[in-house]
C-alpha cells in the first residue's frame, strides 16, 4: 500500500515532457481564433514538407489560438512567440508599440496581410427571424451573439462592418454618408447582444449549441461550420460588408539569431502561392492573387464590398469607430 | 471518531417522513448536481467507447492531465508544509498581529481567481513589480510551468491551513506536557506525540488542496500561456477544445477530472475514520 501511494506521489511530481519533442528547429506561432483549421491542416504539413526538402531539416510547430487582443496580450506579457497572426492591425501596431515587432511591417509583401474574409450574419436554418441584412439584426426579439470587442479583433472587424455598411448604403443611396443612421442601427442592434464571448470562436461555439438567433461572424467560419455539419445554419449575405484583412508579424524580441532564417521563411511561405491555394480550399480568401478564390465555389458574392481604408485605415477606425461611437455611445448608455 | 446518526423513535407505525425527505434530497440534487454531471457522461460516451477512448489518449489530453497532476503535487506539498508551520506558529504563540494574519492567509478564498492571475502577472510579469528585476537575467516565470505552480499555491493557500489549524486549537495539550516531562525535545515530541494527531488534518487538508488545484482554472488561464502541449493544463484544455467546437474531446477530459474528484472525496469520507487516533 505504502509502496503503491509512493509510486503515484512519485509520478505525479514529475513534470511532463512535451508530447512531440522531435524536430530539429521549433517555431511557436500565436494565432487570432479562426487561424486553427488551415494552418494545422494545410500550413504547417506544407511548410514541413518544404523546409525539409530545402534544407533537410524537421521543424516543429507550436501553436496557441485565442480572441487577437487576447493573443497580443499574452506576448506583450511575455508569452516567448515567434511570429503572430493577428486579426485587426491595430494589435500589430500594440506590439511594435512596445518593441517586440522592430520593423515597419506595411512595407512587407502585402503589407503584411496574408489572407482575408467578409463579415456575414449566421442564421438558423430556414432563417425564422427574417434577417437579410444587418439592420434586421436590431428587430425586436432577435438574440443576437457578439463577440467581446475588448478582447476579439473579429468583434471589432463586426462593429466596422455593421457601422460602415450603413454608411456605404447611404452613400449610394443618396450620395452622403449618413452618419446618424449608421449610429442607429449599431446602437439598435447592439441592444440585441445577449451575449459577448472572447474570441469569434468561442462566439461560434456558443452558438453551435444552440444560443442565439443571429451572429456576426467571419465568412469562414459560417463554411466551416456547415462543412462540419454540426448545426443547421445558413449564411445571410449583407448587401454591403468589410473585408477583414489579417497581418502576420514576425516576433523579433523573441526570436534567436539561429532560428531568424526558419522564422523568416515560414512568414513569406505564407505569401506563396501554394499558401494562399491553402488559406482558399480553407475559406479564406487570398491576399495575393484574387484568381485563387475561384477554387472555391462556396464563397459567396458581395454586392458592396469594403475595406478598412474606406475608414482611413485602423489609425482612424479605432479611435473614431470603435472606441468614440461604440464604446463611448453606444456601450456606455 | 464514528458519526452517530440518531434515530428517532415512533411507537407505533411507519415514519412517512423518513422516505419523504430522503426522496426529496435526491430530487433537489438531480437537477442541480446529478443530471449536469450525468450530462457530461452521456454525452461524452455517446459516439461509443472507442472515441472516448481515443479522445482521451490524444497526446496532448494525457499531457494536460499529467501537468495539472505535477503542478498539483508541488502546490500542495508547499502549502501543506506551510499550513502546518503557519498553524502551529498561530496556534502556540500570541502575538500583536496575530489577527490580521489569520485573515490574510485566508483571503485567496474570496479573491476571484482572475484576480490571483493578473496579481501574479503584476509581480512577475516583463513589467512587473518583481519581472521588471528579473527580465534582464532572462529569467521569466510567468507561462511556465512555475506559474502555474505559483498560482495553485495561491488559490490553495488557505485551506490545508483551515483544517490544520482547528486540530490545533483543540489539542490536548497534556501528552505534549506529559513527553516533554519524561525529556524529550521539542523536536521529538512533535515528531513522535503532535504529528501523528494531526495525520487526519494533513491527509484531508492535502486531498482538499489537490482536488482544488487540479481544477483550478481562472488564475491559470492568465499566467500560464495556454500552449498545448507545454502550458496547457487540464481545464485549459477543456476551454480551448470547447472553444475550438471539439466538445468531444472536452468531455473525455471532463470525465476523468469528475471521476477524479469523486475519487478524492470518497478517500477522504471513508478515510476519516482510520486517519482520526482519539
Amino acid at each position: 500500500m505504502a509502496v503503491v501511494v509512493l509510486a503515484l506521489l512519485l509520478g505525479a511530481s514529475c513534470l511532463p515532457k512535451p508530447p512531440t519533442e522531435s524536430g530539429d528547429i521549433s517555431i511557436t506561432l500565436y494565432g487570432f481564433s479562426i487561424m486553427k483549421e488551415s494552418l494545422e491542416k494545410a500550413i504547417f504539413p506544407g511548410f514541413q514538407a518544404k523546409w525539409k526538402r530545402e534544407q533537410n531539416q524537421e521543424v516543429r510547430f507550436t501553436s496557441s489560438f485565442a480572441g487577437s487582443e487576447t493573443v497580443t496580450n499574452q506576448i506583450l506579457q511575455g508569452v516567448q512567440a515567434d511570429i503572430a497572426i493577428l486579426s485587426i492591425d491595430r494589435d500589430v501596431q500594440r506590439l511594435k508599440d512596445k518593441g517586440f515587432v522592430k520593423i515597419d511591417w506595411h512595407a512587407l509583401p502585402y503589407k503584411g496581410i496574408v489572407n482575408k474574409t467578409p463579415f456575414v450574419i449566421l442564421v438558423r436554418k430556414g432563417n425564422p427571424k427574417g434577417i437579410h441584412d444587418f439592420p434586421d439584426l436590431a428587430k425586436p426579439g432577435v438574440r443576437l451573439i457578439h463577440p467581446d470587442p475588448i478582447s476579439s479583433g473579429g468583434a471589432q472587424w463586426s462593429l466596422l462592418a455593421v457601422y460602415g455598411s450603413e454608411l456605404v448604403k447611404s452613400e449610394k443611396e443618396t450620395g452622403e454618408k449618413d452618419e446618424a443612421r449608421a449610429f442607429r442601427t449599431l446602437e439598435a442592434i447592439w441592444a440585441n447582444v445577449i451575449s459577448t464571448p472572447g474570441s469569434a470562436r468561442e462566439a461560434r461555439t456558443q452558438f453551435e449549441t444552440g444560443f442565439g438567433d443571429a451572429l456576426i461572424t467571419y465568412e469562414l467560419e459560417g463554411l466551416l461550420m456547415k462543412a462540419a455539419g454540426t448545426a443547421d445554419v445558413e449564411i445571410v449575405i449583407p448587401r454591403a460588408t468589410i473585408f477583414s484583412e489579417h497581418p502576420a508579424v514576425v516576433i523579433d524580441k523573441n526570436v534567436s539569431a539561429s532560428r531568424r532564417a526558419v522564422v523568416d521563411a515560414f512568414q513569406h511561405y505564407l505569401w506563396s502561392d501554394e499558401a494562399q491555394q491553402a488559406f482558399v480550399k480553407y475559406h479564406f480568401r487570398s491576399a495575393t492573387n484574387e484568381s485563387f478564390n475561384a477554387s472555391n465555389t462556396e464563397l459567396s458574392n458581395i454586392e458592396l464590398p469594403f475595406t478598412i481604408d474606406y475608414f482611413g485605415g485602423w489609425d482612424r477606425a479605432y479611435p473614431e469607430v470603435i472606441e468614440r461611437i461604440f464604446r463611448d455611445r453606444v456601450q456606455r448608455r | 471518531m464514528s458519526t452517530v446518526i440518531p434515530t428517532m423513535r415512533h411507537v407505533r407505525g411507519f415514519d412517512v417522513v423518513r422516505p419523504l425527505s430522503i426522496g426529496m434530497l435526491v430530487f433537489m440534487m438531480l437537477p442541480l448536481v446529478f443530471l449536469p454531471l450525468a450530462s457530461i457522461f452521456i454525452f461524452g460516451t455517446s459516439n461509443g467507447l472507442g472515441k472516448f477512448w481515443a479522445a482521451l489518449m490524444a497526446p496532448e489530453a494525457v499531457f494536460a492531465l499529467k501537468l495539472s497532476m505535477a503542478t498539483s503535487f508541488w502546490a500542495t506539498v508547499f502549502n501543506v508544509l506551510f499550513g502546518l508551520f503557519a498553524a502551529y506558529v498561530l496556534a502556540r504563540y500570541n502575538f500583536w498581529g496575530r489577527n490580521a494574519l489569520i485573515v490574510t492567509i485566508s483571503l485567496p478564498t474570496a479573491i476571484p481567481t482572475a484576480v490571483a492571475g493578473f496579481a501574479l502577472l503584476l509581480l512577475w510579469g516583463p513589467y512587473g513589480t518583481l519581472g521588471r528585476f528579473l527580465a534582464p537575467h532572462g529569467i521569466q516565470v510567468m507561462f511556465t510551468a512555475g506559474a502555474i505552480i505559483l498560482a495553485n499555491v495561491f488559490v490553495t493557500f488557505p485551506l490545508a491551513f483551515g483544517v490544520i489549524k482547528p486540530v490545533f486549537d483543540t489539542m490536548n495539550r497534556s501528552l505534549e506536557e506529559a513527553s516533554a516531562t519524561i525529556g524529550a525535545t521539542r523536536w521529538q515530541t512533535f515528531w513522535h506525540v503532535t504529528l501523528p494527531s494531526l495525520r487526519g488534518a494533513i491527509v484531508s487538508g492535502a486531498l482538499l488542496t489537490f482536488a482544488r488545484a487540479v481544477g483550478e482554472f481562472g488564475s491559470t488561464i492568465l499566467v500560464s500561456g495556454n500552449l498545448a502541449g507545454h502550458t496547457q493544463t487540464a481545464p485549459l484544455y477543456i476551454f480551448a477544445k470547447f472553444n475550438e467546437g471539439q466538445i468531444e474531446a472536452a468531455n473525455a477530459i471532463a470525465i476523468v477530472l469528475a471521476l477524479f474528484s469523486f475519487l478524492i472525496f470518497s478517500v477522504l469520507f471513508f478515510a476519516r475514520d482510520w486517519l482520526d487516533v482519539d
